[in-house]
């Protein structure tokens, strides 16, 4: 049972490190800096938790809060780049910030005891969970309220005009131009928005793992995270849920049982999971069957 | 009639006497039952970090073939255990290696042993119970000890977790000293490290202080990141510093490197100094020249008949015997003491008391067997291990010194 | 005077490691050019061909040239390996979709080389490694002098093939136009298998050289070399050869420049913000190749 709360723990913060790319891959940008964010929510929510004594909510929310700015200051100057470039300077940035904590240390005494972030030793004892009598299943219930709340914030934008703002921005930048779309804010804020989440999700996992380092921060992070709304398809936001599964779920943990094949096999089979559905899993085309296998089952029943 | 019914009670009585021997018989084979125990290890057994869980996996199952062939392990309710183990890959991800635990915890299994990384066994550590018997606490209540996983301070994490690494500490001070005896006429001493990686981090500070206790003067230091591949800055620095000992404090890959660049640069110290991890079979594979007469301490070496036939053992389940792998070789038979001094039974209905069976027993045993000697334990759940020098000569590791005799 | 003579050094080292990066590049930004995608696997597959010519001394006590070019022939191999399962049947209108193939493909032969090896690191044969030529108080590596005289070799026939073959015009011609060349009868799919044969034979004879100036392969330079290749692509400019051998030289130069003054924790910031400047202040790189129409 606990092996599977703390499975759902894991798929909850991928989740969201995932959606945080979703948002910003929908404007057309493709941007391999959200560990960077994911960074700064940890570090941020653990400094509030072990040297502020906050509450873990409050740690969480400060972390989003100061992702998302860091994000919105790099959504402007990302406006100027496109294509690979924009993939170039976000790796840079990602790489820049995780420099940064590698050089970052602060550190407080409570109890006796040295605490805080120290440099290339990383951040340890980050026990909020386990010293507030939190049990496995109650965190997990936490990720996926948070998870939810995220999941049913964004679907509720896609349908609404701010969702198809968005696109319109990622399908033909100057046609959306042409209709008053004012590409500047669209980017920016789809920016802010990845890293608010980014950093949820990062304060989450730097309470799940109980010890952060500069070194998981750093480009494969960032590329599972824009791996996942790439693999799931960019149609709807449960494409990247699926994918989070499928890569966590099944590959991870599911292909355990084939022992040493199961690393050459995840390679393998992301190629071959972009040759046969090269939109993602749950590209426009599924969602349009899905839709008409529920309808079929409404008029079944009139 | 009366002799019928005598006829029939000692037919019936002798039938009664019958099954009751029976049942006593079929009750006995309790001491003659033989049992499954399975010791799960997890470790990095993909990326750049593979050799390590090989290495540790074929350890695990030579000393578990060892323990087998011997009569296998007396289990608390009179039966017999024999091992098997199960080596699951974590990948060096600490998510992962908190997944691969919880997994083996929600089985039947009372103790693991690794991780492999550092960072992996920092995360793991925390998310145990802090302080045994703490209710407050919701750790998880599962012991661990690891084989490899090098960095400073680990095993006072928590009460549940353990490990079988040697000190640094130790290991460098007694090398020091020992150098100061043989070589009373060098003083100047160069370092580098591989900074962003937490284990060469903390001994490059063992090192130099250790150097300093034992009168060489450190004329200059320098350092690199672990997948550096352009030491010549570095290297320039310490040609014009010209010292005689050169203190090298990364793993094989930067070492090489390092190395290399020193052939290159022409710098020649009298005494090269590297590693613990770096004492393996990687370095040789990588620069064998370079390193020759690079001195490091080490855990393991084959130096006596149970080491020899041990790492013979080893290479033929496909690893190598080194200060790693073998830590785990010798967790093996530590994991046979504990389980048969405490009682430890290995049923799935007892999972929770073996489990807090085997922790109490780690946390009681001072005294181990290892393959160097005595093993000991402090009181945070770190190994004394006894060791020796060893030093690269023509492509192996011969040993140097043994600091016990 | 020391310190002088100490960062220039350390300037011209940087400068000759950075050899090592301009080949890498010259990869990446000629699959840009010609594709207009980028290829994620490029340096996994140039170290994955160098760790391919390790077989042949296996069997043979081969000369060095003799493993180089083994190398360069793995690399082609990869090459075409590569196209045909993250290009060749994806749609070409779905960048994301090659992106996230090309990811796999990384992983894929990055596990391949760790599983194979144990990921233990391995000796790779140099020539001239004992070479260093002392000008004054300067001394240069042998080895990288012949990496840097390589790669501008290697250029020089690249820029042949393109300007002097008719292959190398129907390659510039599906860089330009895709669609006009398609209607003029040259074959889309035939001249992308040639560039990745092509780009794949020199990142192949790449990772040859890399391993040879550094002495040993080991899975851990791909991850390192993917993200300085990008960078190395993008001052250079998408597409321009020359641009990338420049850009490389350059970021091998400031890397070492950097970690002189500021040390080896803050090097890396450095180059990213040169990254950044580039980016503001000249986003199409050294030499920005003419626009296309489309």
């Amino acid at each position: 049972m606990d092996f599977y709360a703390g499975l759902a723990q894991v798929i909850g913060i991928h989740t969201l490190l995932g959606l945080s790319a979703y948002c910003v891959l929908l404007t057309g940008q493709v941007s391999i800096a959200q560990a960077g964010f994911f960074a700064i929510g940890a570090y941020t929510a653990g400094v509030m938790t072990v040297i502020g004594d906050a509450h873990i909510l409050t740690a969480i929310v400060t972390g989003a809060a100061a992702a998302g700015v860091v994000a919105a200051l790099i959504g402007f100057p990302a406006l100027r780049v496109r294509g690979l470039m924009l993939v170039v300077a976000t790796v840079a940035f990602g790489e820049a910030v995780r420099l940064l904590f590698f050089n970052f240390t602060w550190r407080v005494e409570k109890d006796g005891v040295m605490v805080g972030p120290t440099g290339t030793e990383g951040f340890r004892q980050i026990r909020y969970f386990p010293e507030n009598g939190w049990s496995t299943l109650d965190v997990t219930l936490l990720i996926w309220a948070v998870t939810a709340l995220v999941l049913a914030a964004l679907w509720w934008m896609d349908r609404s005009r701010a969702g198809a703002v968005l696109r319109a921005t990622g399908a033909d930048e100057l046609a959306a131009q042409s209709v008053g779309v004012s590409i500047t804010a669209v980017k920016v804020s789809a920016m802010a928005i990845g890293g608010v989440i980014a950093g949820l999700g990062g304060g989450l996992y730097a309470h799940v793992t109980t010890h952060i380092e500069h070194a998981q921060f750093g480009v494969m992070l960032a590329t599972f995270a824009i791996a996942y709304p790439i693999l799931g398809g960019l149609s709807s936001v449960f494409g990247t849920v699926l994918a989070v599964i499928f890569v966590q779920g099944f590959l991870i943990e599911g292909l355990r049982f084939m022992g040493d094949w199961r690393n050459l096999l995840f390679g393998a089979l992301i190629v071959l999971a972009m040759n046969l559905r090269p939109s993602g899993l749950l590209d426009a085309q599924g969602l349009r069957v899905l839709g008409n296998l529920f309808k079929r089952k409404e008029r079944g029943h009139a | 009639m009366i002799d019928m019914m005598k006829s029939r009670a000692g037919s019936l009585s002798s039938a009664l006497a019958g099954a009751m021997v029976a049942m006593a018989l079929a009750a006995t084979p309790a001491s003659a039952q033989e049992r499954t125990i399975t010791i799960p290890g997890f470790g990095a057994k993909s990326g750049v970090l593979r050799i390590f869980g090989v290495n540790s996996e074929a350890a695990m199952n030579a000393a578990a073939e060892k323990i087998n062939n011997e009569g296998g392990v007396k289990l608390g309710d009179g039966a017999t255990g024999k091992f098997a183990i199960e080596y699951l890959d974590d990948r060096c991800v600490a998510e992962e290696g908190i997944s691969v635990v919880r997994r083996i915890a929600s089985g039947s299994a009372f103790i693991a042993v690794g991780p492999t990384c550092s960072n992996v066994a920092e995360s793991l550590f925390g998310i145990l119970q802090k302080k045994v018997g703490d209710a407050s606490d919701t750790g998880l209540q599962f012991p661990i000890i690891a084989d490899v996983a090098a960095k400073g301070g680990l095993a006072k994490i928590s009460d549940w977790s353990f490990r079988n690494v040697p000190s640094e500490y130790e290991m460098y001070k007694t090398l020091f000293g020992w150098l100061r005896e043989n070589h009373p006429e060098l003083t100047k001493v160069y370092g580098g490290v591989e900074k962003d990686f937490a284990h060469s981090n903390a001994t490059f500070g063992v090192m130099k202080k250790h150097a300093a206790a034992e009168g060489f003067e450190l004329v200059g230091e320098t350092e690199w990141l672990l997948a550096d591949t352009n030491f010549s800055n570095q290297v320039r620095g310490m040609r014009r510093a010209e010292p005689e000992v050169v203190l090298v404090s990364a793993h094989p890959f930067t070492t090489c490197g390092v190395l290399k660049e020193m052939a290159r640069q022409r710098v020649k110290p009298k005494v090269l100094v590297g590693l613990t991890s770096s004492s393996s079979i990687e370095t040789m594979q990588g620069c064998p020249a370079e390193a020759e007469g690079i001195i490091i301490p080490t855990g393991f070496a084959p130096v006596n008949d149970e080491a020899r036939a041990a790492a013979e053992a080893v290479a033929a389940f496909g690893g190598s015997a080194d200060i790693h792998s073998m830590a785990a070789y010798e967790i093996m038979f530590m994991l046979k003491e504990v389980i048969e001094t405490q009682g430890i039974v290995g049923l799935p209905e007892t999972v929770a008391e073996d489990r807090l069976k085997m922790r109490d027993g780690l946390a009681a045993l001072k005294r181990a067997d290892g393959l160097l000697g005595e093993l000991g334990r402090t009181d945070e759940g770190e190994a004394i291990k006894p060791f020796l020098f060893v030093h690269a000569q023509d492509g192996e590791w011969k040993v140097l010194h043994d600091p016990e005799n | 005077m020391l310190d002088i003579i100490d960062a220039a050094q350390a300037v011209v080292d940087g400068v000759l490691f950075g050899a090592t990066y301009a080949i890498i590049g010259i990869g990446f930004t000629l699959i840009f050019g010609v594709m207009h995608k980028i290829n994620m696997s490029y340096a996994a597959a140039s170290i994955g061909g160098a760790y391919g010519s390790l077989i042949l001394l296996q069997f043979v006590d081969a000369p060095v040239l003799a493993v180089f070019l083994a190398a360069g022939f793995c690399g082609g191999v990869i090459g075409i390996i590569v196209y045909y399962a993250c290009f060749r049947f994806l749609p070409l209108n779905n960048p994301l979709a090659t992106l996230m193939s090309t990811v796999g493909m990384l992983m894929l032969i990055d596990e391949t080389i760790s599983h194979v090896t144990t990921g233990v690191p391995l000796q790779y044969p140099a020539m001239f490694s004992n070479v260093t030529i002392d000008i004054g108080q300067f001394f240069l590596r042998g080895d990288l002098v012949f990496t840097f005289v390589l790669a501008c070799l290697a250029t020089v026939a690249l820029l042949l093939l393109l300007y002097r073959t008719k292959m190398g015009i129907a390659t510039r011609a599906v860089s330009q136009q895709q669609v006009a060349a398609q209607l003029c009868g040259i074959g889309i799919n035939r001249v992308n298998a040639l560039t990745f044969l092509v780009t794949g034979v020199l990142g192949g004879l790449a990772g040859a050289l890399i391993g040879a100036s550094i002495g040993i392969l080991s899975p851990m330079l791909v991850l390192p070399l993917t993200v300085k290749g990008l960078i190395v692509t993008v001052i250079g400019g998408l597409g321009s050869i020359p641009g990338a051998i420049i850009a490389g030289l350059m970021v091998g130069a400031a890397e070492n420049i950097f970690q002189f003054f500021r040390g080896v924790s803050e090097r890396d910031i450095y180059v990213m913000l040169l990254l950044f400047a580039f980016l503001v202040f000249r986003p199409g790189g050294i030499f920005a190749p003419p626009q296309g129409r489309d």
